[in-house]
This record gives C-alpha cells, structure tokens and sequence, in this order.
C-alpha cells in the first residue's frame, strides 16, 4: 500500500512538471496565437481584442497560476482556434485515437509475440534466416510510404477498403457507441490499423525473441527437457510465459506512446484524432489546446507505466520483494 | 516628403563623402557609398509551400548578379507573420500572397488597405508606402458611384502602383478544380472569375445526373468554425455563405446583385440606399425572417464582431420604413458598399443571437460563442460537423433558391495524393481544393475519362513584398531595378509549372473590367535593364558587390 501511494505521487509529480514545462514551452516559441489571424484581422483594435479574449495581457506569472488552479479542476481552459472547452475539443477525437492505437497494438503484439518466440525457437534455422531481416524491413519502412501503398492498393486499385476518414461521407449513427461498432467505421478501422501494425510489431517481436533465447538457456528449461515434455508444453507454458513480462511492459508503454504518435497515419488516412489535433494546435499557437493534448497524451503514458508498475508488482515476486526491502 | 529627407540625409553626409573622395585613388570606389548590407529573403518553408521557397530561390539567383548578397530564409506561417507583420522595423524581404475572395471582386479592398497610409501602422500596408497622390485617388475612388470614372481612377492607381514597384508581382496562379461529369450535369457548374467553379452559383445550380444527389468535396485545411459573425479560415467562408443569406450576392459576373433583397436603390446623393427585403423568407428553425433581424445583422457587428466591424463603421443609420423595407444612412459615400457590405455581412436570426450576446463578458465577442444549432435562412441547412472529418449540409428546399443537390458534404482530406486517389474513386465527385501539381490533376482527369478539370485565374496573387522603411528598398529607382531582374516567365513555369499568369497589378485580369490591360507588359525586365537602372540611379558596383550611391551610409549593417 506504501508502495502504491509512494508510486502515485511521483505520478502526480511528474505531469505537474510536465504541465509546467508545456505552460513555458509554448509561451517562449517564436510566434504569437495572433498571428494565425492576421490574414483576417487588421486594425490594432481587434488585434488588442484578442490579446484580452486569450488572456495575454495577464503577466505569464498571473497566466500560469490561471492554469494550474484551473488544471486542478479539471479545466484545461478554452481552445483559441475551436471556441471550445479543451476538453471537449479532444474528447471528439480521442475514443478514434485509442481503438486505432489499442488495435494495431493488439495486432502488433498478438503477431510479434507468437512470431518471436517461434523464431527463437527455430533460431538458426532458414526461417530465421528470411525472417529477421524481413521484420527489420517492415519496421523500417517508413509509415507513410506503407500507407500510400496501401491505400493505392487496396483502396484505389481493388476498391476492397474506403479510402480515408473514420467513417464513410454522410454516414449517420444513433449513438458514438453504434458508430464506432458499425461495419462503416471498421472497414476504415482496417487500413489505418494494419499499418500501424506493421510499424509496431518490430519491437515486440525482437524482445520477445532475444528474451526467449534467454530464457531457453535456463536450467529449468534443460530440466523440462530431461523431464520428456512436449515441446509445445516447453515453449508456451515454461519459456514463453516467462519470457513476456518486458514485453508486457512495453505494450503498457506502447499504448501511450502511440497515442501522440499517429500523427503521420492519421494524416494519410485523413483519420480524426489526437495527433492531427495536436499539430494543429502547435502551428497555430493554440497554447492551450497544444497544452491539453500533450499532457493527454503525458496522462496516459504516466498512467500506463504506473499501471505496468503495479501488474509487474503483482505479477512477479521478485520485483515485490525487491521493493519491500 | 521623403525624397526630402533623403536629400537632407545625403548633405549632411557629404562631408565625409567629400573627405573620402579625396583619400581615395581609385575613382570607381570615390563615387560608390557604402557596400548593401547582406539581404535576407524571407518564404513559407518548402515543405509547405514549393512553389514559393522556389521562386524565392529564383529570385535570389537573379539578384546575386546584380552583386547582392542574398539568403533566403524558409520559416513556418506563424512565424513568418510574426516576423513581418508584427515587427515591421526588422524583415528586408518576404516573398507574400493575397488570397482570392468574393468580397475582393470589387478592386476596393485590396487597392486602399495594402497601401493606403492610415494601414501602415498595423494594417495591411505591411510595407509601409507612404503616397499623398495615392492616398488621394484611394480615397476619391471609393466615392464615385460612376463606373466609368471610378475605372480611370482605379487605372490611375495600378500605374502608380506600377512606376513606384511597391511590390514585385510575381504571378495570378491558375487555381484548377475537378468533378465527376457523370455525377454532375457539367452545363450547370457556374465559373465565376477569380474564383472558379467552386463557387455559390454552381452549389445552388449544379444538376446531379443520376442517383448520386450528394456532393462530395473536399478540404485540405482543418476547419475551424461555423459562425455567421466570424471567418476563422478559407474554408470557413464556403460553407457560412451557403447557411447564411446576404442581402447581396457577388454574381458570376463579379458586380453585386439582389439576392435576400427584392430590389436596392441608392438616393442620388449616393449617401442612402433603400431596400426591400423579399417575400416569405424563413429561417431554418420556421420563424419569419424580419426587418428587425437585417438592423440586427448590421448593428451587432459594431461591438460583437470584430471582423466585420469595418465593413459597416460606414453605416450613419438604419431606418425601418414599413415591414418589407429599409433605409441605410451612409456616413460618406461609397462606391463599394454593395460589395463589401450588402453582399458581405450575413443575415443573422436575432432571436438566437440576441440572448448569447447579451450573456457575454467584457471583452467577449460573437467569435467566443459556439452556437450550435447554426440557423441562417440561406439555400443549406447545417446538418452536423464532425471534428476533423467532415460538415455536412442538407439542401433547404423551402428556398426560393432551393439547390438541385440533396446534401452537400465537406471531407477533410489533408494529403494531396489520396485526395487524387478519392476523386477517381468516387469517394470524392467534387474536388473543391487542389494544392498539388496541376499536370497530375490533368493527367489523372485523362486517364479517367469521367472526370472534368476547370482552371480560371485566381483574385488573389503571388508577390515579393520590399520593406520601404529601410534603404535601399525606400528608393524606387532601386525597387524598379530589382523588380526588372525578375524572370517571371521562368517563375511562372519552373516553379508554378505553368499554371500562372504573370502578375503586375493588385486588381487580377480575372477582375476583367477593372484589370488595366497589359499592365503586366508594360513592365521591362532583364538584368542587363536593371543594371543600367541602377547605375542611372548612382549605384556601384565594387568588388562583385553592389554600392549606395555616393554619400549614402548603410544604417542597418548587420
């Protein structure tokens, strides 16, 4: 219980840094929110207007203490651009962001981890031979190159999958629920998702493997060995169940990682979510809807190492005895 | 004024330019002042916009030969407008654009705030001209209602404009936009000049061909708000002039007309325009549409609406005369009112405004309300938007315009190449912004066959801004000079591919009647032209490196 409490607030600790390095950040770029109006604005009246309409004319001290009272409170404050609470802003886009990051995740790592543990298994066989370099290549490509082929492929050239967006021109739905378990929002789901899939199963693959060829160099390996079991038995039920804790780690790491990272396929797939947000925001000085995503995002990513922290806890005892002493 | 206190600059100093003369053997540096300090030229990036870092690129080549010593800088919008717009003092060179818009059709708005002198402080005379004889004919030309004589005094402006190279104009780009001519009936897609046939006209006119009754087109810009009273981006505007009525409309034709107005007629004077709202309007929620709701539309700018602010300032008074008809009072006349008020300020419900405006802070206008239900009375109905995806639009067949198209659906699609790709497909059947290669649209539009392209001349155009706050670019000889080492015609086809026209006049040929023809002929270029003007102007050439002339000091020396 100590240990969970202690455990939280570092977790509190580390988004209020966070949230205070993101206030200053974007407060000390070059460029002013003002400008991404000036095609339309001109008169110095207006532009004074604004200042006031942003709370700029507050000192930056007077500003940041705004924020973090109103961050407390679960106000990120109000988008420049959108006229709408943060919040609000990206919750619109957020539920598409963690089912396209949560699925090509579970796919990534569905695939990688069986596929590590066969290549480990199979180690210096021609498998291995065609499969490593074939699993670098594919982590490697860059995303919006295996996107557009994708999309050239099997959107233009076979017709098989819409070509972007999260749900087809003009497609209505009852509920976010009905939508986002509709056949229209899954079939957009595929592509944006397999891509991504590609680029994440890398690195559960090679943990998994080189994490395997660890453990199968193990005594208790040899002794299963010597016992007669099967080798289905040996590879899944002893080395495989021991050999997934890191990789459980970088799954839970994974997640918030890929939230804020899906900028480059979102783009392709003109797929709504936070990425795409977040880099609008940035260029036009959104401050705080550039704040809010980030520290979205940094919750998430906090949250998750915190809740990986916890699972390892419970899940290995030697972690929990290293902890107490 | 100014060539006054160059004059004085250039006594004060002759002293020492005397005293250098005499030290110095060679006559060549005698006559020469101090060397032009190193220029940099600022553009968008190139990522996000080739075609002008090129041109950019071009430009610094050409000017390099004239012996200056010029960078070009890419910088991200933000920051570019940062750097020019709000710290006038301290940018040389930036390459620049005014975009295309429908209120722009009237030449009024881009000939008086880009250089009229009461913008130089912070409006849109970023590069701080400063001419008594323009400020005059800008003026002048604003009240006259006679067309005839408004165009000599609008041509009169484009020549100034021309022997002073405020600007170097670079090109008019052909803007290029696509449909599917098996889903739309193509002799009903209306071009309007300037803007293209992605327009007010062909929304409410086009015909579909068969089952396919909605529209499909595309943004590659992220949208930002829906408000009758604020215009957030580009694209903002195309869909509030479909939900809100105006009590003008830009025509095809370029020249305000009639449309929420039965008729308009101005007083001889020119100082009062009387209008009589049309029959049986409704907005969208089923409330009739009102005399009050039109003095509202006009008045709540005034403290509400920033934006639209200076477009009725010009407005004295609003007098109803009798339920169907209206009086304006102007405060001084105004050839552009039509254009620039009557068909710019949309026509808002006062009984969904009213409440909101009354509820806000100080210093809160209209453009921090999100209203949601977003009732107009114009030919659309808002449907829904979708962050980041889409706005769709039901056709509002009440209308006396009622569109032929059932719903009319704006996809947010931001890269260029699958944007391509949805149009052949048909997940797009309307291409409403192109910002890629125009040969790959036509070649794409070839190898389909269903698909039809239309290119017109944009309002709007590409420039090279000088900063004449600091010497040399306060000396016109010297802007001329730089000016004429442009080779627009290379410009225009390595960098814009072809898809331009040059450009040498803020009032585009789209704008027919009031484009002064040939203006851009009328410009000489060449090299070996602008060395010969800048040696008439008393430049030097030392050393590879271009001069003052004699006496003249660098002040801004890095």
């Amino acid at each position: 219980m100590v240990y969970f409490l202690k455990r939280f607030a570092q977790m509190i600790f580390v988004l209020w840094t966070v949230a205070t390095i993101l206030f200053f950040m974007f407060r000390t770029m070059p460029g002013t929110p003002l400008a991404a109006f000036i095609d339309n604005t001109t008169t110095e009246e207006q532009q004074q207007a604004l200042i006031e309409q942003f709370g700029l004319d507050k000192s930056l001290g007077e500003q940041y203490w705004l924020f973090l009272t109103n961050l407390m409170q679960g106000d990120l404050g109000q988008s420049f651009f959108f006229k709408k609470p943060v919040v609000e802003v990206v919750m619109e886009v957020f539920p598409n962001s963690v089912i396209l990051t949560l699925s090509s995740l579970l796919v990534a790592y569905i695939f990688g981890i069986i596929a590590g543990a066969y290549l480990a298994w199979r180690r210096g066989s021609w498998v291995e031979g065609f499969g490593i370099p074939l699993v670098l290549t594919t982590r490697a490509a860059p995303e919006f190159w295996l996107g557009m082929v994708f999309l050239a492929y099997f959107s233009f050239h076979l017709g098989w999958l819409p070509s972007g967006g999260a749900n087809s021109s003009g497609a209505e739905f009852s509920s976010e629920w009905a939508r986002i378990t509709s056949w229209d929002f899954l079939s957009h789901l595929a592509l944006p998702a397999i891509t991504l899939a590609i680029y994440l199963q890398g690195l559960p693959l090679l943990l998994m493997r080189s994490n395997m060829l660890n453990v199968l160099q193990e005594e208790f390996i040899t002794m299963a060995r010597m016992k007669g079991l099967s080798t289905w038995a040996i590879v899944i039920r002893h080395a495989a169940r021991n050999a997934l804790l890191p990789v459980a780690t970088a799954f839970a790491l994974g997640i918030g990682g890929a939230v804020g990272g899906n900028v480059v396929v979102e783009t392709v797939f003109s797929w709504p979510g936070i990425g795409r947000l977040l880099v609008n925001a940035v260029a036009a000085s959104d401050y705080p809807l550039a704040q809010g995503a980030f520290l979205m995002i940094t919750a998430v990513l906090v949250v998750m190492n915190f809740i990986a922290d916890i699972t390892y806890h419970l899940l290995d005892p030697r972690v929990r005895v290293a902890a107490r002493g | 004024m100014k060539r006054n206190t160059k004059g004085l600059l250039r006594a004060s100093l002759s002293v020492a330019a005397a005293a250098a003369i005499m030290a110095s053997s060679q006559t060549a540096i005698a006559e020469a002042g101090d060397p032009i300090r190193e220029l940099t030229l600022i553009s968008r990036a190139q990522a996000a916009n080739p075609q002008q870092f090129q041109a950019a690129e071009l430009i610094a080549q050409a000017w390099r030969e004239l012996g200056l010593d010029v960078t070009v800088q890419g910088m991200p919008r933000p920051q570019q407008s940062d750097a020019v717009w709000y710290n006038r003092d301290t940018w040389d060179l930036t390459m620049w654009q005014m975009a295309g818009r429908p209120e722009r059709s009237d030449p009024d708005e881009l000939i008086y705030n880009l250089f009229h002198s009461t913008t130089v402080e912070n409006g849109y005379n970023f590069v701080g001209y400063v001419n008594a004889e323009y400020d005059q004919v800008a003026e002048q030309q604003r009240m006259t209602a006679n067309r005839e004589e408004r165009k000599v005094m609008i041509d009169k402006l484009q020549d100034i404009i021309n022997e002073d190279q405020v600007y170097a104009f670079l090109v008019h780009p052909l803007q290029t936009y696509a449909f599917d001519s098996t889903v739309w009936d193509a002799s009903t897609t209306v071009e309007q000049p300037g803007l293209g046939i992605k327009n007010f006209w062909t929304f409410t006119n086009v015909a579909p061909l068969g089952d396919q009754r909605d529209m499909v087109l595309n943004s590659s810009d992220e949208l930002n708000a829906i408000n009758p009273f604020y215009i957030s981006g580009a694209t903002d505007s195309w869909i509030t002039e479909l939900i809100w009525d105006r009590m003008m409309r830009i025509g095809p034709d370029g020249l305000a007309q009639p449309w929420a107005a039965e008729t308009v007629e101005w007083s001889d004077d020119a100082m009062s325009v009387t209008i009589t709202l049309r029959d049986g309007m409704m907005w969208h929620d089923g409330q009739p549409v009102t005399t009050d709701d039109v003095v509202f539309s006009f008045t709540a700018p005034v403290d509400f609406a920033p934006m639209y602010k200076p477009f009725v300032d010009g407005i004295a008074n609003i007098e109803v005369l009798d339920d169907k008809t209206l009086r304006f009072d102007l405060t001084e006349p105004n050839a552009a009112f039509e254009t620039s008020t009557l068909a710019k300020l949309n026509l808002a419900p006062k009984h969904v405004w009213e409440p909101l405006l009354a509820a806000l802070n100080d210093g809160e206008n209209a453009e921090s309300i999100l209203e949601e239900t977003r009732i107009g009375s114009g030919p659309f109905k808002f449907n829904r938007w979708v962050t980041q995806q889409e706005v769709v639009l039901d056709a509002n067949s009440e209308h006396w315009a009622a569109p032929e198209m059932e719903r009319w659906i704006l996809r947010v699609v931001l890269n260029v190449e699958a944007t391509l790709g949805m149009l052949r497909s048909s997940d797009l059947n309307f291409l409403s912004d192109y910002t890629g290669d125009p040969s790959l649209l036509i070649e794409a539009a070839e190898a389909d066959g269903d698909l039809e392209v239309v290119e017109s001349v944009d309002i709007g155009f590409q420039y090279l801004a000088f900063n004449l706050r600091r010497p040399p670019f306060d000396d016109a000889a010297f802007r001329r000079a730089l000016s004429a080492a442009i080779n627009r015609e290379l410009i225009r086809k390595a960098a814009y591919n072809g898809f331009a026209v040059n450009a040498n006049s803020v009032v585009s040929p789209a704008l027919s009647y009031w484009h002064k023809d040939g203006i851009a002929e009328e410009l000489d270029t060449g090299v070996d032209l602008a060395k010969s003007i800048l040696e008439e102007a008393g430049y030097v050439v030392d050393g590879g490196r271009l001069h003052y002339p004699e006496g003249q000091t660098e002040q801004f020396a890095n």
